[in-house]
């Protein structure tokens, strides 16, 4: 199944991120249980869509003002329908974790 | 950027110009007959391939289908399959406004009328999750009874006397759905924003306060789901993903 071999690997990074530092792994495993990664892609460079960004090595304040934007309304511009529900799931802390991880990603 | 892709960002521009901010007041006709909802119904499940699909709905559903407790992604396991191949349509149609489902409900990401005949049945066959996300009243309260005799008043006679729905009609499962997601849809379809709603729906809880939803809704939530419906416990997982 194609989904054992995604886990694997997503497991497999985790781990890895994880023994590089505990904060970075908070940010990889946060995209996945968001599910920012359903849209945006596993590496966060691969989107379903080609007009949903590429979100890997983006900058960490800009990724993070997106994601409190999106989710307060200042911004609802573009595609952002398409993630502010899913954003109720997401608080400010978490939002600071998945930026610092993303901005990180090449 | 190759021609599928331009159309399918066309398709996904379209399908989001409806949702701009205003409550669209088209209300498309209730289940007009034909279609790809037509076609699903009639074709033969091949619930293997069924399976493989169902793993893009698992990006969001999971993969026991249960959604999310907080009511941000529904449970559709053990969810009434006309119900799902018509709502999956009516998706793809572009009549209901669904933004962050719709990429995902294209035939690009999960195929054709077949793929909906397929994912459909099994999604149906999966079993509950026997604790849904709940409202604030359990049985008892003064809430949950007043919720109960305004469903007795306006609900039965299409979800049924515990919210078990009616597949024939297209009338959904409630039992069993999270708290958060079902006060989102009514208020939806109380207020307009949900263009698949039923005429006959809008009409009866028009006069519903916001008070008198969100006890309604929690006395649903806390109806029996029939065992055979069930996971044995919270912690099923879906060993078709292990």
């Amino acid at each position: 199944m194609k989904l054992n071999k995604s886990l694997a690997i997503a497991a497999a990074s985790l781990m890895t991120v994880t023994m590089a530092s505990a904060v970075q792994a908070g940010g990889a495993e946060l995209f996945q249980t968001k599910t920012c990664w359903s849209c945006h892609g596993k590496d966060a460079k691969t989107p379903i869509l080609p007009i949903y960004p590429r979100l890997a090595g983006q900058n960490e304040q800009y990724l993070l003002n997106q994601m409190k934007d999106i989710k307060s309304g200042a911004r609802n511009n573009g595609q952002t329908a398409a993630m502010k529900g899913v954003m109720g799931m997401v608080n400010e802390s978490e939002m600071a974790e998945i930026a610092k991880w993303l901005a990180t990603q090449k | 950027m190759n021609p599928k892709l331009i159309l399918q960002a066309s398709l996904l521009a379209l399908g989001l110009a409806g949702t701009a901010g205003v409550y669209a007041a088209d209300i498309v006709k209730w289940n007009a007959a034909g279609g790809e909802e037509e076609e699903a119904l009639h074709l033969k499940p091949d619930l293997e391939n069924g399976m493989d699909v169902f793993e893009v709905c698992s990006a969001c559903h999971l993969t026991e289908g249960w959604g999310v407790k907080n009511g941000t992604f529904p449970q559709i396991a053990g969810q009434h399959r006309t119900v799902l191949i018509k709502q999956l349509a009516d998706i793809r149609a572009g009549n209901r406004d669904n933004p962050t489902m719709y990429p995902f409900a294209l035939p690009e990401s999960i195929g054709d009328a077949q793929a909906l005949a397929d994912v459909t049945a099994y999604i149906a066959k999966l079993p509950m999750n026997p604790e849904p996300g709940r409202g604030p009243w359990p049985e008892g309260t003064p809430e949950y009874k007043q919720g109960g005799k305004l469903f007795k008043d306006n609900c039965v006679k299409c979800h049924g006397d515990h919210g078990q729905g009616n597949a024939e009609k297209f009338y959904p499962r409630i039992q069993g759905q999270h708290f958060e997601y079902m006060m989102r849809q009514f208020k939806w379809i109380r207020d307009g924003k949900r263009r698949n709603a039923n005429p006959d729906m809008i009409k009866q809880i028009k006069g519903f306060s916001d008070d008198d939803m969100k006890k309604v809704i929690n006395w649903v939530t806390y109806q029996k789901v029939d065992p055979k419906l069930l996971a044995p416990s919270k912690d099923w997982t879906n060993p078709d993903f292990d």
